[in-house]
């Protein structure tokens, strides 16, 4: 038990450095699709990003985990996370997926970084007019 | 076979531990040197509502200005010069342009490439004159910008509203948010604990955590789950309450400064919380970080740096900048 009246010695100074050490990437990503009354669950998001990267990349080569950290089914954005060696996999397959259940489809990438607190700090969407 | 498709670009995170009250802490010349912020954020665990003397200090953050299609040579103009930038405290910051694609142009309280503090820059010299007929002749540059100044004087108020006068401008105060999480999984973290060996998280892990507060991410995901795996990082524990307040606009150094004074004295009564978290996030297209020091925008544009504030006045700071951005100071 510590007496409350005993302070913690303070600090002494410290610094690191973190080049590369970061595990994973992670994506702002909103679906555009040609029937703009058309909706589709995280599940259903889910799995269409699966098959689009099963179907650029094989069983093998698509097999790789990624999150889908948060959803938004009412404007169709999310946030994926995803580990530093499938970013670019990942990335393309959401590039050429074009289509969701037979109907036009495209996915925007609005922001990608090594961290996730830079996703919520977005300037650019600062609107003031 | 597809090596280069694992490549990701760099990352750099740069972590400092030290103690307010040490005498060589640099924590005031990292929120001063750092010129342009766009978002501030405020997590407090086992908090509820923002104190009477914080919510003070954060609405009195300093009004800023939008001001529409501002030729640059107008920031040489005499009088300008004489009552507000060489007064300090004058930021400005090309709105809308995208340094990736765009000409984007800053003022900062300290100009290298023309320095308008310079005496060679006095109205009446040659270099000024050349300066200015360059910018008005041969490189007219305009452009939106936002405006934001300390306040410093009656003549500074003076000349920054003759200027204003002639162009569209709008005023526009910073917008504040705040709410309150509940029964949330929080990491305990221990000031000594920097890399997070035993008694923290590991740095990268907090920030995600802080992240994850701030995306509105849920923290109690299954390892089983389809959609999502991610959880709180140990050592946590969980907090009944926390409060999450952010303030966004072209927010001055000086502000923020203000700001981590009064959350220094959050503690000055006993609280059960051990630590709390102030990020700072700059803009994106800012063409500086830290001081001088150029940023650019490649993949992400980040631009931040978190502190996080402990009982005895220890605090860690922790600074993120761009895959191709000079290391922070």
């Amino acid at each position: 038990m510590r007496r409350a009246d005993i302070k913690d010695e303070p600090a002494t100074y410290e610094r690191l450095v973190y080049k590369n050490t970061s595990v994973y990437h992670y994506m702002r990503i909103s679906l555009v699709l040609e029937n703009e009354s058309a909706t589709l669950s995280a599940a259903q998001l889910k799995q269409l990003i699966v098959s689009g990267l099963r179907d650029l990349y094989g069983e093998v080569g698509g097999a790789f985990p990624f999150d889908l950290l948060k959803f938004d089914e009412s404007t169709l954005t999310g946030v994926l996370r995803v580990y530093n060696s499938g970013l670019v996999k990942l990335w393309s397959a959401l590039t050429l997926l074009g289509s969701y259940q037979e109907e036009l489809c495209f996915f925007r990438v609005t922001q990608v970084s090594p961290f996730l607190l830079t996703l919520s700090g977005n300037s650019r969407e600062l609107e003031l007019d | 076979m597809y090596q280069e498709l694992d490549k990701c670009p760099r990352s750099l995170l740069v972590c400092e531990k030290s103690n307010f009250e040490h005498e060589k802490s640099r924590h005031d010349t990292h929120v001063s040197k750092h010129y342009f912020n766009h978002k501030v954020s405020v997590v407090i665990p086992e908090c509820g509502a923002l104190s009477s003397r914080l919510a003070s200090v954060i609405n009195n953050f300093s009004k800023y200005f939008l001001v529409k299609n501002l030729p640059v040579y107008e920031f040489l103009d005499k009088d300008f010069l004489k009552n507000v930038v060489w007064n300090g405290a004058l930021y400005a910051l090309s709105y809308k342009t995208s340094i990736d694609q765009d000409n984007t142009i800053a003022l900062l309280p300290n100009i290298v490439t023309i320095d308008l503090t310079n005496k060679s820059m006095d109205p009446e010299g040659k270099r000024y004159q050349r300066v200015l007929s360059g910018l008005k002749e041969r490189v007219p540059l305009k452009s939106d910008f936002l405006l934001g100044r300390h306040n410093s004087g009656a003549d500074g108020d003076r000349a920054l509203q003759s200027l204003l006068s002639r162009y569209q401008w709008k005023e526009h105060r910073p917008v504040v948010s705040s709410h309150t999480l509940k029964d949330l999984p929080c990491p305990s973290l221990h000031a000594l604990d920097l890399r997070g060996d035993q008694r923290s998280c590991d740095p990268h892990s907090f920030l995600e955590w802080l992240g994850a507060v701030s995306a509105g991410v849920s923290c109690d995901n299954t390892a089983a789950s389809f959609l999502s795996t991610y959880v709180c990082p140990e050592p946590q524990t969980l907090v009944s309450q926390a409060l999450h307040c952010t303030v966004s606009g072209l927010l001055l150094p000086e502000d923020i400064y203000s700001l981590l004074q009064e959350l220094r004295r959050y503690f000055d009564e006993p609280k059960f919380t051990s630590w709390l978290s102030l990020t700072v996030h700059g803009f994106m297209d800012s063409p500086v970080s830290w001081g001088d020091a150029e940023h650019g925008f490649h993949k992400g544009g980040e631009n931040f740096y978190n502190l996080v504030l402990f009982k005895n006045q220890d605090y860690w700071l922790h600074m993120g900048t761009g895959s191709h951005d000079r290391c922070p100071p």
